[in-house]
């Protein structure tokens, strides 16, 4: 049971001392505090998120309707290929580690990050690597149009904007290395006394698993795009079949690295929804040991399916079997959860805040996404299904109602606590339906359209496609400028909220809530001793 | 009941040192990962050679998770 007794006296941990550190545009540069680099990331992120989704317009005003109206083929696949690199690397992994950040800390009991230095750096190297991922679109030949997997042998005849897309994507490896060297190093050794694992909040545990993650796969991504940057200038044949290498050993490299990639970026999410339901059910989380057994079991079990994003390469059927078993049976420990959560809610006294629309939203199409990858799973659909856009849809609804939704939720559900204002609670009521209803619109007709038939990475279609395109790029829309309701909302909580107690959830349990609201800069200086 | 400890009960050198040796570890893992990926493609056929790496990456992750859940 994860639940940490406390009194709720405001002021424990607090540093009542004078807090030196500069101000202005120096403070940002040069931060080592864990809640100003979790800022910067959740900020990063947010703008990225903008930028990926003017490039997700792009591409559904193409797709609008049958023919070539607004964009080249060529860029058409530029915009594709960026696209995904930009929500994955640039909006959705760091916003995770903003979230990591902010909360890890202060939910151990810990002052700051083990390495304050270090994570500064890790943040600062993103910019950079975005700066040089947007720039390809503007060198000879424009960014890299693989996809955003990069498969030889396209990826490497293609021009340097495929080189500034694998600089970047080292340097952003590079950064999530150092953050998850940060976050195990400071949870395995900085806790509060009297916390042990199994009393850690589940967001912590999740973001445990996940580093653990990133340091197995992020070398891999690295070696398997170095590999590609010397076969591009250095005559090597690593993925160039006529030099004795094979172009599937790129695909079986990158998604052992792709997999576990995808959790990821979902297993932080399953950890804010594991903190917000329990919070407005108003009821301890159902079943803390099995969650964290369940985040392990799909973990190590995500290293084992790489192949289901393979099943047309030519593989022996032996091995489209295992890899189909294995990928089913990795729907057993995310049910758990998914159990879990709804017990957790069972015969709960629930109220329905933003942060509990949004975590109940996750559930359910989190769950639509989850049986859509299952459906995925069998070897004699997928060779039907795979690259077409049920692909599209599944991944859509795991990431995007999955990732996305739990950040929304947690951004909702911590703001009061970071800025220590409250967020207007009609807007985010209106910022969720809007959400909600436009993503639906844009992504379940797309279940549809590849059900139909309708290729993936293609800027024209057969005319019997048009009417859920129409459908899809119209929800698009809606779903792009619902989110300027969302960062109104923000603003409008930061500048002008009524003022937050230390403990506006009346159901929240974690250490953080102990402390006032907003937070000190400087927090935990003393460590609680946690019974 | 949550009572503060006093900072004696976590010296900053041995937390120094504790934090620098786990870092290590986790950095040198990396690297043997990054390494192998390379390497992995001229032992023993490509096969061999990833899958080798392959288990050796999820061994680890094995250990890693299930030496936590234990504690």
């Amino acid at each position: 049971m994860s639940s940490i007794p406390h009194d709720h006296a405001a002021g424990h941990g607090v540093d009542h001392e004078h807090a030196h550190h500069p101000g202005g545009i120096t403070r940002w540069i040069t931060t080592t505090n864990h809640k100003d680099i979790g800022t910067l990331y959740l900020w990063f992120s947010f703008i990225m998120f903008l930028v990926g989704g003017v490039m997700a317009l792009a591409i559904r005003a193409e797709l609008f309707q049958p023919g070539l109206q607004l964009v080249e083929p060529e860029f058409f696949n530029q915009l594709n290929t960026v696209h995904g690199l930009v929500m994955i690397f640039g909006a959705i992994m760091p916003a995770a580690v903003g979230f990591a950040n902010w909360q890890v800390p202060l939910m151990i009991g810990a002052p700051d990050m083990a390495f304050a230095r270090m994570n500064n750096w890790s943040f600062w190297l993103l910019p950079f690597a975005a700066v040089l991922l947007l720039s390809s679109f503007i060198v000879p030949g424009g960014a890299a149009s693989a996809g955003w997997t990069l498969y030889p042998p396209l990826s490497v005849q293609t021009g340097m904007g495929m080189d500034l897309t694998i600089f970047a994507v080292h340097i952003m490896g590079a950064s999530s290395i150092m953050g998850s060297i940060n976050i195990i190093t400071t949870i395995l050794n900085m806790r509060a006394p009297g916390m042990t694992m199994m009393k850690m909040p589940l967001f912590v545990w999740t973001w445990l698993i996940t580093a653990y993650l990133l340091i197995a796969v992020m070398p891999v991504l690295a070696g398997a795009v170095t590999m590609l940057l010397t076969d591009r200038h250095f005559g090597t044949s690593f993925f160039n079949a006529a030099g004795g290498g094979d172009p599937v050993l790129f695909q079986h490299i990158f998604w052992f690295f792709g997999h576990p990639e995808v959790y990821i970026m979902i297993l932080p999410s399953f950890g804010i929804v594991s903190t917000i339901i329990p919070a407005f059910a108003r009821k301890p989380l159902f079943g803390y040991a099995s969650m964290v057994y369940a985040t392990g079991s799909i973990a190590i079990l995500s290293f084992l399916v790489w192949a289901h994003h393979m099943f047309t390469v030519g593989m022996p059927a032996a091995g489209q079997v295992f890899f189909m078993y294995v990928t089913m049976l990795i729907a057993v420990p995310t049910a758990v959860k998914v159990f879990n959560w709804v017990a957790t809610m069972w015969k709960g006294s629930m109220t329905f805040e933003t942060p509990m629309l949004f975590a109940i939203g996750f559930i359910f199409m989190f769950t639509v996404g989850g049986f859509t990858g299952l459906v995925l799973s069998l070897v004699p659909v997928d060779i039907v299904l795979h690259d077409t856009y049920y692909v599209v849809a599944h991944f859509h609804y795991v990431l995007v109602a999955g990732s996305l939704f739990a950040f929304f939720g947690g951004i909702y559900y911590w703001l009061p606590k970071w800025s220590g204002r409250m967020y207007d609670e009609a807007l985010g009521k209106w910022h969720f339906w809007m959400t909600f209803v436009f993503f639906n619109i844009t992504f379940f007709p797309m279940h549809f359209l590849g059900l139909a038939g309708m290729p993936r990475r293609v800027p024209d279609y057969a005319t019997q496609f048009t009417d859920w395109n129409e459908v899809a790029s119209i929800g698009a829309f809606g779903f792009g400028l619902s989110q300027l309701i969302f960062l109104y909302a923000v603003l409008k909580a930061i500048r002008s909220g009524p003022p937050a107690p230390a403990r506006p959830w009346e159901g929240s349990d974690t250490l953080e809530w102990t402390l006032p609201s907003p937070l000190p800069y400087h927090t935990f200086e003393t460590p609680p001793r946690v019974s | 009941m949550m009572e503060h400890a006093t900072r004696r009960e976590r010296p900053v050198p041995a937390q120094r040192g504790a934090n620098t040796r786990t870092a290590l570890i986790l950095l040198s893992i990396a690297v043997v990962f990054f390494g192998g990926v390379i390497a992995a493609r001229y032992s023993g056929g490509s096969t061999a050679g990833v899958g080798v790496l392959g288990f050796a990456i999820i061994g680890f992750l094995l250990v890693a998770i299930l030496r936590n859940v234990r504690r």
